[in-house]
């Protein structure tokens, strides 16, 4: 076993954690850098595989491989393709490939996960054709592919608008678009857009192409069925203020775009017992932090989006101020020193924050899309767990969702509840008369992500099995 | 609320509320309470293994009459925990374990189990996923399990019908006794007295630190049990599997998942609502489970808890009377109490009304520590 203690042990290598990276190598601290992806970058700056030609006209790209160039140039311990999925006491940090696993230690841990995908069910939002928005920007982004050849693309935020456009770009085909808010939503958060003028008018740009396009674009409107016919999806599609109203339009496409939000990846924060708090806009429970990032588990920082749903610009502040704390609890930065750069820093990120909240604002789903979940439909795709179970459970005396889940193992299976947390929130809220924030939060269990028994296993004989004092006869 | 009940029950476990059941059915005003919610530790977040194997040689007769209270379910408390009756297959790998296993079986059926020795190709028979590498195994008819998770959302209808007041999120934080026993209940900060004649006493790990309040020292260790459950897979498993020393449960339930427990310490105290696996012994069971059921290799692990569970220093259970304390009960600290739970809470509660129960060997004077 591998006993080297890293300084800085930094989870996920978006624009967070490479900024932490960055900011930290400067100034020679052991630094370990794991991701899951094969390359860096994390979400927004997700680069092809290797044997992929890129696309050198997207920005993005550039800014990808030009933080990939960095990385590489510095000392930093880099290790792609590896997924953790434990972290236990003393920070030991338990991380697997396809074929091995792997054990580290670091004295400090930063924790740059960014989000997950929030999905508000609908009938036969599990059905084959109807993926995440955000899954779709994988596709398009890495693999240059379109998912499908008549494309629906639902739910809220800017998500909408990026899938959209890069799907025109390749030359795809869309038969609509379904945003729950209203042009009204997007008008009254429009003025605070302007606090990034560059990133307005990549937007600016990416909405004409919509409009050029002629897409047609249902505004106030939600999906509320997805039913296979043949190759195609049925798509019906209501108002969201008569969802309950039987009036649709339908649709048909091949495949159904849909997400509602991104939540920010508190799976290591809850694993580590640290305290969280419930924010709307910032996509919903987060660790508390004080303002380097520093979450109630000591040495623990949890940074990015997963500490806060503003995007990629703000995220690279928040590494950065990190990084600094670390450095200075090192005793590599006077007091001075990380009161001037925090000060720098933090002014900064404050600006880019506007913006972010605006997003943030049109990308958390409306309340009224709680009523697309009908009685039958699947809230927790992982053990096939309906509204009605929940409604049931509640009924029985289920009023948090820790007790819900052990009654009916919701947001037990291998996704831990990344997928359902939020509608299950929904649902229990709705039946028992409670706010969100006071149902509570999954309980933090490993694996964080699913590991294979023949990996966590290992090659070993009987006899290497740790031993351990027999049960008393 | 009327805050006077006949009976207060600390601790809304298996223990605790199978008292409370028995009592109210026999005519008492019972008050339930519990710091946290029903069946959320221990009981809620076991193996739910119904095994002869694993239970301690002179509780095999309690585990034998608690292992048909669970097949019985539906007539004394409800139909809605999966519960199933499977062999019960303990195996050996080395000539040592072979020792230990017909050694502790002999001692097992001296106590009144049914455990007959089988070879290798016998229990491949009853159990084709084993793995071949097997020398011999211990098979008992009398296994099975129930689903611990569910248990709590089954018992809580059952006291709701028998008009049980339940109080969850209530932390008890003083006991007095002066006519009555008087208890202070702590509940989102606001503190509320109730009143009973009698007080039992079942909120497992946390017996200790309840009998301080009542002036009685004992010596509680809180063992942190690890669980391990896989993604849900195509059912291949119909028996219980354990091992020699004890220190493997493994089971299917009818939805796919695979349950693998067998009491591995891990990182969790009383005090502490934050518990952690100790990875080498989370990769000794994860790899034990592989040896026995190679099937398992094929699968990912999805799932990884941990549950407290009450051992005193002679690993005995505590039931009975609290001495000096008139009307004061207690029960905890079973070893394997999922399986014998609902028969030990039976008991209790007819010690309780008055019947005629023996249960001196279970005496807690024996524990008590001099002040």
């Amino acid at each position: 076993m591998n006993n080297k203690v890293y300084d800085v042990a930094i989870i996920g290598s978006g624009p967070s954690g490479i900024a932490a990276a960055l900011e930290l190598s400067k100034y020679n601290i052991n630094i370990l850098l794991i991701d899951n992806n094969e390359r860096v970058g994390g979400q927004i700056y997700r680069a092809s595989p290797p044997e992929f030609k890129s696309d050198e006209s997207v920005e993005e790209m550039q800014i990808q491989k030009d933080l990939e160039e960095k990385i590489k140039k510095s000392n930093i311990v880099y290790k792609p393709n590896h997924t953790v999925w434990q972290i236990s006491e003393n920070f030991r940090i338990d991380g697997f490939t396809e074929s091995e696993a792997f054990v580290w230690r670091a004295n400090k841990i930063i924790v740059a996960t960014g989000t997950t995908e929030r999905i508000v069910p609908f009938s036969g939002w599990t059905n084959p054709g109807v993926i995440g928005l955000a899954a779709t920007t994988i596709i398009l982004k890495s693999q240059q592919t379109m998912p499908g050849k008549k494309i629906i693309i639902a739910g809220c935020g800017p998500l909408l608008l990026v899938v959209a456009y890069y799907t025109l770009k390749l030359g795809g085909k869309i038969e609509a678009i379904i945003d729950t808010n209203s042009k009204w939503t997007w008008l009254k958060n429009f003025i605070f857009l302007f606090s990034n003028i560059p990133l307005f008018i990549k937007g600016f740009k990416w909405i004409l192409k919509i409009l050029l396009c002629r897409i047609p674009i249902y505004s106030n409107c939600t999906v509320t069925s997805a039913e296979n016919n043949n190759d195609l999806l049925n798509v019906e599609i209501k108002n969201l203020n008569n969802i309950e109203n039987s009036k649709s339009i339908k649709l048909q496409c091949d495949t159904l775009c849909v997400g509602h939000g991104l939540i920010p990846s508190t799976d290591f924060s809850r694993l580590m017992n640290a305290h969280h708090k419930f924010d709307k806009y910032l996509g919903g429970w987060i660790p508390e932090v004080n303002k380097y990032f520093e979450t109630s588990v000591p040495n623990f920082y949890q940074i990015g989006d997963a500490s806060g749903v503003l995007g990629a610009m703000p995220a690279y502040e928040k590494g950065k101020i990190a990084a600094i704390s670390i450095i200075h609890k090192m005793n590599l930065l006077s007091d001075y020193e990380l009161d001037q750069q925090y000060k720098i820093l933090s002014k900064k990120l404050k600006r880019l924050k506007i913006f972010g909240e605006a997003i943030s604002k049109i990308s958390f789903p409306n309340d009224l899309l709680y009523k697309q979940i009908l009685p039958e439909t699947i809230v927790c795709r992982c053990e096939d767990i309906t509204r009605k179970d929940i409604e049931n459970s509640a009924n029985n005396g289920a009023h948090d969702l820790n007790q819900l889940k052990t009654w009916t193992r919701c947001g037990m299976g291998p996704c831990q509840g990344r997928t359902c947390h939020y509608a299950t929130s929904l649902v229990l809220a709705k039946c028992t008369n409670k706010k969100i924030e006071d149902l509570g939060y999954w309980t933090g269990r490993a694996p964080v992500r699913p590991i294979p028994f023949y990996v966590a296993a290992g090659d070993f004989t009987y006899e290497e099995i740790t031993k351990i004092e027999s049960t008393p006869i | 609320m009327n805050k006077t009940f006949d009976t207060i029950i600390v601790g809304a476990g298996i223990m605790g509320s199978t008292v409370a059941l028995f009592l109210a059915r026999a005519g008492k005003k019972v008050l339930l309470i519990d710091k946290s919610q029903i069946f959320r530790s221990a009981s809620g977040s076991n193996a739910g293994t119904l095994t002869i194997h694993m239970t301690r040689a002179s509780l095999v007769p309690y585990a034998l009459k608690g292992w048909e209270m669970w097949m019985n379910l539906s007539e004394w408390l409800s139909r809605d925990i999966e519960v199933k009756h499977q062999p019960g297959l303990c195996l050996a790998f080395t000539e040592e374990e072979e020792k230990l296993l017909v050694e502790r079986s002999k001692i097992r059926n001296d106590n009144g189990a049914n455990i007959k020795i089988l070879n290798s190709a016998e229990a491949q028979k009853i159990e084709p996923s084993l793995s071949k590498k097997i020398r011999c195994a211990a098979f008992s008819e009398i296994d099975g399990y129930a689903y611990a998770n569910q248990t709590g959302l089954a018992y809580k209808k059952a006291l709701q019908k028998e008009n049980i007041t339940i109080l969850e999120n209530s932390e008890v934080i003083k006991i007095k006794k002066n006519a009555k026993f008087s208890v202070t209940i702590s509940n989102k900060n606001i503190n509320q007295d109730y009143y009973a004649d009698q007080i039992v006493l079942a909120c497992g790990v946390w017996l200790g630190e309840i009998l301080k309040m009542m002036n009685v020292k004992i010596n509680l260790k809180c063992l942190a049990q690890q669980l391990i459950v896989t993604e849900r897979m195509n059912n291949f498993l119909n028996s219980v599997i354990t091992i020699a020393n004890g220190k493997l449960s493994l089971k299917q339930f009818s939805n796919g998942n695979v349950l693998i427990g067998g009491g591995w310490p891990g990182v969790g105290e009383t005090k502490d609502k934050f518990t952690s696996t100790i990875p080498e012994n989370l990769i000794g069971n994860i790899r034990l489970a592989c040896y026995t059921t190679p099937e398992l290799k094929n699968t990912r692990i999805s799932r990884i808890w941990l549950g407290l569970e009450a051992e005193t220093d002679d690993a005995m259970p505590i039931i009975g009377k609290i001495p000096d304390n008139e009307g004061a009960y207690i029960i905890g600290s079973v070893h394997s109490g999922y399986t014998s739970g609902p028969y030990m809470g039976k008991l209790l509660s007819e010690y309780i009304l008055g019947k005629n129960v023996n249960l001196d060997s279970f005496n807690i004077s024996r524990l008590i520590q001099k002040q």
